[in-house]
């Protein structure tokens, strides 16, 4: 029997999210609340609709359709808002798009097949993100059994906050697990994420139970995390917890927050940036004489 | 590594030329022709080639060391009055100014081709004789009217030929050739009638080999002569071994990589001068350059770098030979693109991987001279090396649109199924843009263009072009009566098939001419079966005779627009007929919120088999009603999707189209989806492309699209490019061409998004459209792009 759940995106043709060609399977419900987040629908497991006024032609297609009597400014209206998805269907200019929806396991396991032989010849296979994938079990655990049992090569991004022996399972049947680390200092890092660090430190260190091979990635970004005290804690945790564990330093992008604007959501403060290619060079130094082998995947 | 400093000169000495036409082949061969009256046209047609081979004028340019030009100038185009002389008197005053493919030309040229060339060619060329024998029906479609197009083959020499370097060429020379001719000659009776044609032929095939020997001799002497009073030691030394090659070859067998290559060259000449033809094709260049680039490294007379050398000279040879062509037919094959096409890669006829040292030469040799020719195609076995796909996939990242990659296996099937045998379809090369190819094989590869999107319009329209109000095609009932969607189907095949019915009787016709008037002797004699069965490459000497190809256009656009008939007025009634035929006749005017939900439907190219079931069934049409013909020798006639620049003059002559494309804006190439439609993912669009079937379209299938540079900026993202297009070919897909883009092209896409809906680039750990990005994050990938360009 299939299941049901909260689906962001199917991204096809990921190439940066471990080996080949992949699909990436977004599923929301991420208890963390990253204040430089670029996927804000990520966060609730429920059903959204966002509105691109950018794509608008004012022709209230969506507006006629819409159930719940919402003219045109949806999130004038948002609060009436039931993301069932009409207006959706109706706008020609795709400026209502479904950011969540309710989606079928098996028809997201036969979007992703569909791509198998591009899988098969560059190495590649599906990953789950998010959001977050864990928050959503029961559709991770069916949708990674399915597709294991498929012959899939599996991976998983994952902010590492969720309960270990619950997922362990599922992350047995991946490949490669990639996992973050924002910051060393839990305070640190309930400031900017909204929750403390021990638990993902404490789940980081039993990845090796996994069997998978193990990423730990740093989104690196000035104002945050981006100091040689910092990179240097996390590789020197990395490598006395998990000593096969490669590092990946993803340099933070500011790539605009268009998805708060179709939520209608204030917008984070700009105080992060991105930084400077010889401040990374120096992390990756740090990485290098802590004994930590960096990976990258471009 | 960068070219020698020799190479650097010639190439920016062929940059800084325009390109001129030159009157003296006309000259000749008029002045030959007036000459032979009474005489076979077998034996005029030769006598006026070797009449062009001993008075050509013989030129070798500064630092050359492949030598051999088609007239006095550097970029040189040249008349064929033979064929055609009409357009070129209708044309040749706007030649300097048209906005394609321009040439130079003087007054003195024009009076000249008015006083002494063009009268002797009326009624008696090709096109004359096409003109007068076309009916007015056949012309309202199928001349210079961009719905149906046959003129490249009545206008023009034919060429669409893979001279055999493999078993005739080099392994006899001219001089071998010759005493082939000779000695079967001898075996033939005087007396029996079936053997008059034959000797006619022999004789021709004498004549041609003398002329090409005496060109190549006559670029011996002069290469001797300046030698003679050469101050500089060096380049005088060099003159001395032009004159020693030129007086080999192509007389002998080449017996190094330096005659192989002055070979080469001197067979594309003389191809040139017989008949100014599209599409002479390399062929298979590593395969058989390769034993001689052996055997010279092995006895240490040459290294790679002097051989890359004299590859690229070649190179810049191919390049500079202008293709002359109506203006009509530019708008068709832009760019001066002339189709040389040279194939590496794939394998051996015995299966065995194929690729050797010269594969990769020809790749950095396209990746270092940057020139319009060869056409470079790769074949891609499934077993391909990385090393290779390595050498190809960069070769895409420097965004050159080189080179066109194809399916080893597929190209195969396609000549199997047009009956190759398999050693023969094993060792296929690629001719003009898509089509795969033997050097065994006559066949007409690109003759006749038609319209997907034409007949729709004429389905529409009561049979009448929608922006001239002209009747053109079968008359149709008043399209707001249509009451199915079926109907509208029946209707469109029906225009369909009246148009593929004049592009058989403009071929066969073309045919029959062709064959009358313009016998090829030269092309003949670099075909191994046309010697041994003594006939002409038009009497069907060669081993095969394959029908005529058509080349399908507007397929996406088509199966748009019907996708758009089917679910607004049919499933969804949000429009009816009549709202709709208003809106074409308005080009969308007035109708912004219909065009709108039109550009919404499914649109071909997103993997969506709602609207991809309709292309199918559009192309699955196209081959049955086109196959179902046979041509004036009895050859079934063959369906291809090129490419080509034929999706703008196509759409030139078009109305709106109910998909919401605009008046006189192109339709589209080959298999490709229409441009900035395909916004799902590049897979889908390699998917929904790969449905057409392509092997049954043995007449080749081309899909080109756009990749940012950044993905294939690193060996990885190139190894993953790699391995997309073996899933495609694994899919069935045939041929696939790519356009990396550059910050300026993304520039472009910022202001105008319209016309870039399908720009992918990677933005972090997934690849989306360009246009869907937010503008602050535009400017950050844009960012990035300049910040790891190379």
């Amino acid at each position: 029997m299939s299941v049901k759940g909260y689906l962001m995106q199917l991204q096809p043709f990921s190439v940066n999210d471990g080996d080949g060609i992949r699909t990436t399977i977004f599923l929301p419900g991420c208890p963390l609340r990253c204040k430089w987040c670029a996927n804000p629908e990520g966060f609730q497991q429920a059903p959204l609709v966002g509105f691109y006024h950018r794509l608008c032609i004012g022709c209230g297609a969506c507006a006629k359709a819409c159930p719940q009597g919402i003219g045109i400014d949806l999130n004038q209206e948002r609060e009436k808002c039931i993301s069932c998805g009409a207006c959706v269907e109706a706008c020609p200019k795709g400026a209502r798009k479904q950011l969540v929806s309710y989606a079928d396991a098996d028809q997201i396991i036969a979007d992703a097949e569909k791509h198998s032989m591009f899988y098969q010849a560059s190495g590649g296979g599906i990953t789950f993100s998010g959001g977050e994938a864990t928050s959503q079990l029961e559709l991770l655990d069916y949708l990674s059994r399915r597709l294991y049992d498929m012959g899939f090569s599996l991976a998983i991004e994952t902010c590492g906050w969720f309960d270990f022996d619950k997922v362990l399972p599922v992350l047995k049947r991946m490949d490669l697990i990639f996992m973050d680390l924002k910051h060393m200092d839990s305070q640190i890092h309930q400031k900017f994420t909204g929750v403390p660090n021990e638990k993902i430190l404490e789940n980081m260190k039993r990845l090796g139970e996994t069997g998978a091979e193990i990423v730990i990635r740093i989104p690196v970004i000035e104002g945050v995390n981006a100091t040689e005290e910092n990179i240097r804690k996390s590789a020197m945790f990395v490598k006395e917890h998990l000593p096969k564990a490669k590092m990946e330093l993803l340099p933070y992008h500011k790539f605009g927050f268009g998805k708060y604007e179709a939520l209608g959501l204030p917008l984070p403060a700009d105080e992060f940036a991105t930084p400077a290619k010889e401040r990374m060079e120096r992390f990756f130094e740090i990485l290098s004489d802590v004994g930590v082998e960096r990976v990258e995947y471009r | 590594m960068s070219v020698t400093p020799r190479v650097e000169k010639i190439r920016q000495n062929y940059l800084n030329e325009k390109p001129h036409i030159s009157c003296e082949r006309a000259r000749i061969w008029t002045e030959s022709f007036k000459r032979t009256e009474g005489l076979p046209q077998q034996i005029r047609t030769a006598q006026a080639f070797y009449d062009a081979c001993h008075e050509l004028p013989v030129t070798i340019f500064e630092g050359e060391l492949v030598v051999g030009a088609s007239g006095e100038f550097r970029r040189c185009g040249i008349l064929t009055p033979e064929y055609g002389w009409k357009w070129v008197d209708d044309e040749m005053d706007d030649f300097a100014t048209r906005p394609q493919d321009p040439y130079d030309m003087t007054d003195e040229q024009r009076e000249f081709c008015r006083k002494e060339i063009f009268p002797y060619w009326a009624g008696k060329s090709v096109e004359d004789t096409f003109l007068a024998r076309a009916s007015e029906e056949t012309k309202k479609i199928g001349v210079d009217t961009g719905f149906l197009d046959t003129d490249s083959k009545w206008r023009g020499g034919i060429g669409e030929i893979s001279p055999d370097y493999v078993d005739q060429l080099f392994p006899k020379g001219f001089g071998g050739i010759k005493k082939e001719a000779v000695e079967r000659m001898e075996d033939l009776s005087e007396t029996d009638p079936a053997d008059m044609k034959k000797r006619d032929f022999y004789k021709s095939i004498l004549l041609v080999c003398d002329g090409i020997i005496a060109l190549a001799n006559r670029y011996s002497q002069k290469a001797k002569e300046m030698a003679a009073v050469e101050a500089d030691a060096v380049r005088k030394a060099e003159l001395e071994e032009i004159a020693a090659v030129c007086a080999a070859v192509p007389e002998n067998p080449p017996t190094s990589f330096r005659e192989a290559i002055q070979f080469a060259w001197f067979v594309e000449l003389g191809g040139i001068i017989a008949e100014n033809p599209l599409a002479l094709n390399v062929g298979r260049f590593d395969q058989f350059m390769y034993p001689y680039y052996k055997a010279d490294e092995e006895a240490g007379k040459i290294d790679y770098d002097t051989a890359l050398e004299l590859v690229e000279c070649l190179w810049l040879k191919y390049s500079e030979w202008v293709w002359v062509i109506s203006s009509n037919t530019a708008g068709f094959f832009a760019g001066y693109t002339n189709f040389e096409n040279l194939t590496v890669g794939g394998t051996k006829a015995d299966g065995t991987n194929g690729i050797n040292t010269i594969s990769y030469m020809a790749i950095q040799a396209t990746k270092e001279i940057k020139t319009h020719q060869p056409t470079l195609s790769c074949r891609i076995q499934p077993d391909c090396p990385a090393e290779f796909m390595e050498a190809v996939t960069e070769l895409v990242s420097t965004g050159c649109g080189f080179p066109a990659i194809h399916s080893d296996r597929v190209g195969y099937q396609m000549l199997r199924n047009l009956g190759c045998d398999p050693e023969d379809a094993k060792d296929w090369n690629n001719c003009g843009c898509v089509v795969p190819h033997s050097r065994k094989t006559f066949e007409w590869t690109s003759s006749c263009n038609i319209s997907f999107t034409a007949a729709l319009e004429f389905a529409l329209n009561e049979g009448k072009s929608r922006l001239t109000g002209k009747q053109v095609a079968l008359p149709e009932k008043d399209p707001k009566t249509f009451t199915s969607y079926e109907e509208i189907k029946e209707a469109y095949f029906k225009q369909f098939s009246y148009m593929v019915k004049h592009g058989v009787i403009s071929l066969i016709t073309a045919q029959e001419i062709n064959q009358k008037k313009a016998p090829r002797p030269f092309l003949s004699a670099c075909n191994e079966f046309c010697l041994k069965n003594g006939a002409d490459l038009v009497d069907g000497g060669a081993k095969y005779n394959i029908g005529p190809v058509f080349t399908g256009c507007g397929l996406a656009v088509t199966a748009n627009c019907f996708a758009v008939i089917k679910k607004l007025v049919f499933e969804d009634k949000v429009t009816t007929l009549s709202e709709l035929i208003d809106a074409l006749n308005a080009n969308w005017e007035g109708y912004e919120e219909l065009r709108a939900k039109a550009q919404a439907v499914p649109k071909y190219g997103n993997d969506i088999d709602y609207v991809d079931s309709i292309a199918k069934e559009l192309a699955d049409y196209y081959y049955h009603d086109v196959t179902s013909y046979k041509d004036y020798y009895g050859h079934t006639f063959t369906t291809a999707f090129m490419g080509i620049s034929n999706y703008l003059p196509t759409g030139k002559v078009l109305g709106a189209t109910p998909d919401g494309r605009k008046a006189t804006e192109p339709i589209t190439e080959g298999v490709s989806p229409y441009t900035g439609s395909d916004t799902s993912s590049c897979l889908a669009a390699l998917r929904s492309s790969a449905k057409m079937g392509h092997d049954i379209h043995a007449g080749g299938t081309l899909l080109n699209l756009r990749l940012n540079h950044d993905l294939v900026a690193t060996p990885r993202g190139r190894a993953n490019l790699g391995a997309m297009l073996q899933s495609y070919f694994a899919l069935g897909g045939f041929h696939v061409q790519f356009n990396t883009v550059s910050n300026e092209v993304l520039k472009d896409a910022q202001a105008h998004p319209e016309n870039y809906k399908d720009l992918l680039v990677r933005v972090a750990g997934y690849s989306t459209q360009f246009v869907n990005l937010s503008k602050s994050m535009q400017e950050s990938i844009m960012a990035r792009n300049a910040h790891e360009s190379f």
